[in-house]
């Protein structure tokens, strides 16, 4: 596994103690799974998504990801609608390891109430969960 | 030791199920899994198992790997069961070593990638310890002799907590493996520690034993290598109250 000073987390995403990334700079969050929990997984050969329309409460989970032998459920950071969803990884599963931050992108939320974005960590506080 | 798995003090709790069926299993796990989720301080649990004959998928299936029909599989009695591991169709039966680790990887900072590697490295040091010469092999997880598959692994994870865990063939009948494509690999074939022993081996033949013998040493086995693999202090601890 990475060391943690190797992990490429930027500065303007927020992190979940699932080890997920969430882009809240719009009105709509892009979800993925942070370079942390994509090495730790190892080679990812399926994501299982759900389906445009379908809502979330926080903390539920909305997915899988199966690395080689291991199905890993992953849990919705914030309340909200699923609005799209990152069909390149029907047929691409390894985008999340190649490009976790871009290509490998999960779902795009709307939120249902913007105040449970302040639960989100920022980077600092990310990295300090980990060294725990 | 595999790379990634640091040197935390670990504990767990191993408990012998003996023979369950694998749905009582499955719920066994389940209800630990969700307690550990609930309370992060409840031991890490794993439970070793023989399983009566049953056919799992995986979480995205596997039946297309059946080559017989649901007719015939109702003729000999056995079921085909659902699962949301990871892998594809895989068989359980008498004489095969099952172990189930509960464990919360995520408290135990060892990456799942690490978990896989190191539950194949128990089967195949367990393997050697009876004289069989197994390894991992590029087209699949698990574990090989040549081209026959010995053992198999796939595991799930719920908030960070494993379940499912690895198969290892001790001395089962390999007929119904021949019923399927195991794992979902064509022109596989599936063997055994019984069937893959040297006859020159200088070590006491545990499939010479009763079973319930040779099962016990395949037992102490799993967890003397779970123990250094992972660096687990692990206490036996008695069945009755996971039978009730």
């Amino acid at each position: 596994m990475k060391e943690i000073n190797d992990l490429n987390l930027p500065d303007n995403l927020k992190y979940t103690d699932d080890h997920e990334w969430a882009d809240t700079s719009g009105d709509v969050v892009t979800i993925g799974i942070n370079d942390y929990a994509q090495d730790q997984l190892g080679e990812i050969v399926f994501v299982e998504l759900p389906e445009v329309g379908d809502t979330f409460s926080k903390g539920d989970e909305f997915g899988s990801v199966e690395s080689v032998k291991a199905v890993s459920e992953i849990y919705i950071p914030i309340s909200g609608e699923v609005v799209g969803i990152n069909e390149d990884l029907e047929d691409a599963p390894e985008l999340v390891n190649e490009s976790c931050y871009e290509g490998g992108w999960l779902i795009k939320v709307k939120p249902e109430d913007t105040a449970e974005l302040d639960g989100l960590m920022d980077k600092a506080a990310y990295l300090a969960m980990l060294k725990g | 030791m595999p790379a990634g798995i640091n040197n935390l003090k670990r504990s767990a709790v191993f408990i012998d199920l003996k023979t369950m069926d694998y749905g009582r299993a499955l719920s066994l796990q389940a209800q630990t899994v969700q307690s550990k989720i609930k309370d992060q301080y409840i031991a890490d649990h794993i439970f070793f198992v023989e399983h009566p004959c049953v056919f799992t998928l995986g979480k995205r299936g596997g039946k297309e790997n059946l080559i017989v029909s649901n007719d015939f599989l109702t003729s000999k009695q056995i079921d085909i069961i659902r699962t949301d591991r990871g892998g594809n169709i895989t068989y359980h039966g008498p004489g095969q070593a099952v172990l189930y680790p509960i464990v919360d990887l995520e408290k135990n900072k060892i990456g799942v990638k690490d978990f896989v590697h190191g539950l194949e490295e128990i089967m195949k040091l367990t393997a050697l310890d009876f004289g069989v010469k197994a390894d991992r092999d590029q087209r699949n997880h698990g574990l090989w002799v040549g081209d026959s598959k010995l053992g198999s692994v796939g595991i799930s994870i719920k908030k960070g907590v494993s379940f499912h865990g690895l198969a290892m063939n001790i001395f089962p009948d390999l007929t119904p493996f021949s019923w399927i494509n195991p794992c979902g690999l064509s022109n596989v074939t599936m063997t055994s520690i019984k069937k893959e022993r040297s006859p020159y081996t200088q070590k006491k033949d545990p499939c010479e034993s009763t079973n319930n013998f040779s099962m016990a040493i395949v037992k102490q086995k799993f967890l003397t290598h779970f123990s250094s693999i992972f660096n687990f202090t692990i206490v036996e601890k008695n069945k009755s109250k996971y039978n009730a």
